[in-house]
């Protein structure tokens, strides 16, 4: 009946206009404020003769000494605001792991080895199986060499070999992309959450690509699949006290020691989703590399949830009653992620929001409280304050729930999806894999904003809010994506058949 | 026009005057101090003894008679006394078999013990911490441990944490490091520093000589550092933090090797320790020191120094022996960490130091073995309980790690210290007259083994 639809689609439309309306209207106040100020002093200008401006000239004496202390004046006050502020940071460039074909696991893959190891379980092969069918994950994820055998030989020089595999081929991106010399790179943070042997990551980084005696080296641990953006906050705060320096951040999650060989529920689901993944990132707070760095560090806001027992255990690397040891997810874990997500945007709202939509924000909780009607808590638009996100690809389920919360749109997700589809869930590096598809995209112009937001064990919701310093023109030459982004973006079905 | 023109440099002036306070007043919140720290001690029940040692290494059905000899003279002149502390689960008897949950028990009984005190005694909540970085090198748990820590105590939403692993023993100074950048970029912040060592998941159960050694040095222990930059806090404090180097030698292929993790030709994880360890240790406190040195020593002794070299490479005569740099002049107190005898030995030939000044490291070993990253701290307390730190005193702290790195700082005493700490019931029966282990006798048939049967390591 097209009648009644009509003058809703009017008034609609008047709504958004209207909305668009205000939105200019706050967020270019000062502007409008300007504008009578402006036109008196054109005015009074339009009135004065060139013989009162003369007048006015010579009547401002001026000497050498005045004009000398002025200029020392201006000069020092340039100095030392310049030197108050806080460094600015910038991502120079990153590179992630390119998995080879050959370490592909596909849906049959997969399926036949589910059947030959847990042979004894029909059971858990049709829950593995059907995690699989709605997971959202395509045909070219990987896993490493030890666990594509029959059964899998999880021993600690694989996993060695894994780490070295995926952390050497990104570090070797990287410098390649950047030309940078492994003796000048000043502070080396390397994060994986379930792999840490003696000594660490670093330490084998440091060993492979003989970087200084005098680096600052760290390791980072058991902090989930928002260790990332730990990193980068450690290297912003390292590189706010150590001017001219950079800082080299590898991500990675080594999957080899962590397969789980048991039936508990709870604890099959990390085997169906994380996948061999790793980044290398190069921050930097040089002048040289401001021309061309990619992105500037506006922003970090970190959240961690443990101090609640519900959020603490919903992620939870334990034993299963036969001994086997895994990792557990508890089944409000969407809950949960939500509240996180709630108390970060809290948190990052008023820092990146523009004044329109936290005026909104305002009036909409002065509603709740001074009326008290009970009314939906007002969520902001965020979309006003970013133009690309990246969501950590965790799973469909996380990605369904944000796209809800945030009220984003296919598009904004669509980074996302992709990165779940092509490479699965890579923990810590994922967010990187989406910046990249964006980028081979071609959607990644100067001044775009961009924020990352990754959740993990503790519970903690962590996120980054990027600025982008250059436009970076597609098609790019290297990446994860380079021979696949033609097909993508791709329909993912609710369920895939199997 | 004359007051438009006081008027236009007042202006400038005042903001500039505004801006330099800004900037002193952010320098002024940029120092490290130590407000408290606590170390662990378990329960008596959690004593080994060398006789103990002894039973555990002859019940392991993996090691033969060769083996146990090794370890027992191993044991026997490690300088570790009969009082350190061991996991619960070799009391159990469960050592070649730990489940994950024996891990997280070790861990939860230190973290439920010391860091409860030490912000008792400190007067400062959970809450008020923003900044907290933990270091367990050999357990990684999802959650990590500053999770766990994060949960236990109920801490804030908007706390910085940080779970360091895989670090070695040298790991405390690192954590330590960290917190010192967070302070010179966040005001009036409390951080804590929590270090331990996890044991009962890194059992070694083959028989591999460069590996079982690992399963007899290690002992349990751990201690919570209550750190702050407040300026209002100065007078409570007892350390300020003058400067930390750091040194990583990993690019070496020898000295990254010399101490890994790895799995022999059963399978069986261990930690392999190589004869190569006592050089790459030299190697890597030698780069440190030179980069120390300047850094703490006065002047004088450096000019001294240089010139005494510099005339012994001109008169290229190689009698005398080389001249030693003399750290007392910029240093008054030693904290070693206490890796073992010859690590003890190795540095107080090194530095030239006396026995007064080995007598902490050497007490600490004594009484609690090598606790890996939290040995500094037992001796730090050492020197307190025995009334050495006086205000003004420089205090040196040197630590090593697989790597391989060398980490050291300098502390200054800020007070007269000797507050009652974990040596308080036994600090009077210290240093005891004869060191020697009293099952010298016993296995002393070890000593009359052939010697080219066996090498002792480091």
């Amino acid at each position: 009946m097209p009648t009644p639809t009509v003058p809703e689609f009017s008034k609609s439309v008047k709504l958004k206009y209207v909305k668009l309306g205000y939105q200019y209207l706050v967020n270019h106040i000062l502007t409008f404020l300007l504008i009578p100020v402006m036109l008196s002093v054109a005015l009074q200008l339009v009135h004065t003769s060139p013989d009162d401006l003369l007048a006015l000239w010579n009547s401002l004496h001026f000497n050498l000494v005045h004009v000398a202390c002025s200029l020392f004046l201006i000069v020092y006050i340039a100095t030392f605001y310049f030197l108050s502020r806080p460094r600015t940071i910038y991502l120079v460039d990153y590179a992630c792991f390119k998995p080879p074909c050959s370490l592909r696991v596909p849906f049959a893959m997969c399926l036949e080895h589910a059947r030959i190891i847990l042979s004894s379980q029909p059971k858990s092969v049709q829950f593995q199986l059907r995690i699989l069918e709605r997971s959202g994950l395509g045909e070219e994820t990987a896993l490493p060499p030890a666990i594509h055998y029959l059964p899998p030989e999880p021993n600690m020089a694989a996993a060695r070999e894994e780490a070295e595999m995926v952390i050497f081929s990104a570090m070797d991106s990287l410098l390649k992309k950047t030309g940078l010399k492994p003796k000048d790179i000043d502070i080396l943070i390397v994060n994986c959450s379930l792999f840490s042997p003696t000594p660490s990551l670093s330490a084998m980084v440091v060993n492979k690509y003989k970087l200084r005696s005098n680096i600052k080296s760290f390791n980072l641990a058991g902090m989930g699949c928002s260790a990332g953006l730990i990193s980068i906050d450690l290297a912003r705060d390292l590189l706010q006290v150590h001017p001219n320096s950079n800082a080299v951040i590898v991500s990675t999650e080594i999957i080899t020691p962590n397969c789980y060989m048991g039936n508990q529920r709870s604890m099959l689901l990390p085997n169906c989703l994380f996948r061999m993944g790793g980044a290398a990132i190069l921050l930097s707070n040089r002048w040289s590399d401001k021309r061309r760095a990619k992105f500037r560090l506006v922003h970090v806001v970190r959240t961690h949830k443990g101090a609640e027992d519900k959020a603490y255990k919903c992620v939870q690397q334990e034993e299963d009653p036969e001994g086997h040891v895994g990792i557990s997810l508890s089944i409000n874990l969407m809950a949960i992620a939500a509240e996180a997500l709630k108390s970060n945007i809290t948190t990052i709202g008023p820092l990146v929001l523009p004044a329109s939509e936290q005026l909104l924000f305002l009036f909409a909780l002065l509603r709740r409280k001074i009326f008290k009607k009970k009314t939906k808590a007002y969520v902001p638009d965020f979309k006003q304050a970013f133009e690309h996100f990246c969501i950590h690809a965790g799973g469909r389920a996380v990605i369904d729930e944000l796209q809800k919360n945030l009220q984003l749109s296919a598009e904004h997700v669509e980074a996302s999806r992709m990165t779940l589809h092509r490479f699965g869930n890579t923990s810590s590096s994922s967010l990187w894999y989406e910046m990249s598809y964006i980028e081979a995209k071609g959607r990644m112009k100067r001044g775009d904003r961009i924020w990352q937001i990754a959740f993990g064990s503790g519970f903690k919701c962590n996120s980054a809010v990027w600025k982008c310093n250059r436009t970076i023109k597609a098609p790019i030459d290297d990446g994860p994506w380079v021979d696949c982004i033609d097909r993508y973006p791709v329909y993912i079905p609710d369920v895939v058949k199997l | 026009m004359d007051s438009f023109l006081l008027l236009l440099c007042f202006l400038p002036v005042s903001y500039l005057l505004f801006k330099l306070f800004i900037v002193i007043d952010q320098k002024r919140h940029q120092c490290c101090y130590i407000l408290d720290y606590h170390c662990y001690k378990p329960g008596d029940d959690r004593k080994i003894s060398t006789e103990f040692s002894g039973e555990i290494i002859r019940r392991n059905k993996n090691l033969g008679l060769n083996e146990y000899k090794f370890l027992l003279k191993a044991i026997v002149s490690s300088g570790i006394g009969e009082q350190t502390y061991a996991p619960e689960m070799i009391f159990h008897g469960r050592e070649t078999c730990p489940t994950f949950e024996d891990g997280i028990t070790e861990m939860d009984e230190f973290l439920n013990d010391s860091i409860e005190k030490v912000l008792d005694r400190s007067g400062v909540s959970p809450s008020e911490i923003d900044v907290l970085v933990v270091n367990v090198s050999m357990i990684t748990s999802l959650p990590s441990l500053a999770a766990r820590v994060i949960n236990r105590y109920k801490m804030r939403e908007d706390i910085k944490v940080y779970n360091l692993t895989g670090m070695g023993c040298s790991a405390s100074l690192i954590a330590v490091n960290i917190v010192q950048n967070i302070f010179k970029c966040c005001k009036n912040a409390y951080a804590l520093v929590v270090t331990s060592e996890s044991l009962s998941p890194n059992w070694y159960t083959g028989n591999h000589r460069s590996m079982i050694l690992a399963n007899c040095l290690f002992r349990t222990g751990g201690c919570a550092v209550l750190m702050t930059n407040k300026v209002t806090l100065k007078n409570r404090a007892m350390f300020k933090l003058k400067c930390l180097v750091r040194t990583h030698h990993g690019a070496k292929d020898d000295s990254f090797s010399c101490c890994i993790q790895r799995e022999d030709e059963q399978g069986r994880v261990g930690f392999h320790l190589d004869k190569t360890l006592p050089k790459s240790a030299t190697r890597a406190f030698v780069d440190n020191l030179k980069v120390m040195s300047p850094k703490i020593l006065p002047l004088t002794e450096l000019l001294r120094f240089s010139i005494v070299s510099f005339s012994r490479k001109m008169s290229q005569s190689i009698d005398g022996s080389r001249p030693v740099i003399n750290f007392k002049t910029g240093v008054n107190h030693f904290c070693l960490h206490t890796g073992g005898k010859a690590v003890i030995d190795g540095i107080g030939q090194s530095l030239n130091l006396s026995e007064y000044d080995l007598e902490p490291a050497r007490m600490t070993l004594h009484r609690f073995g090598n606790t890996s990253a939290s040995s500094l701290w037992y001796v730090l307390g050492y020197m307190e309980a025995k009334k050495r730190l006086k205000k003004g005193d420089k205090l040196f702290m040197i630590s090593f790690g697989a790597g391989f790195k060398c980490n050291s700082c300098l502390w200054e005493v800020l007070r007269d210290l000797g507050d009652r700490n974990v040596w308080d019931d036994c600090i009077d029966n210290y240093p005891p007259e004869n060191l020697a282990n009293p099952f010298m006798e016993k296995y002393g048939w070890i000593n009359d083994e052939d010697p080219s049967t066996f090498k002792v390591p480091e």
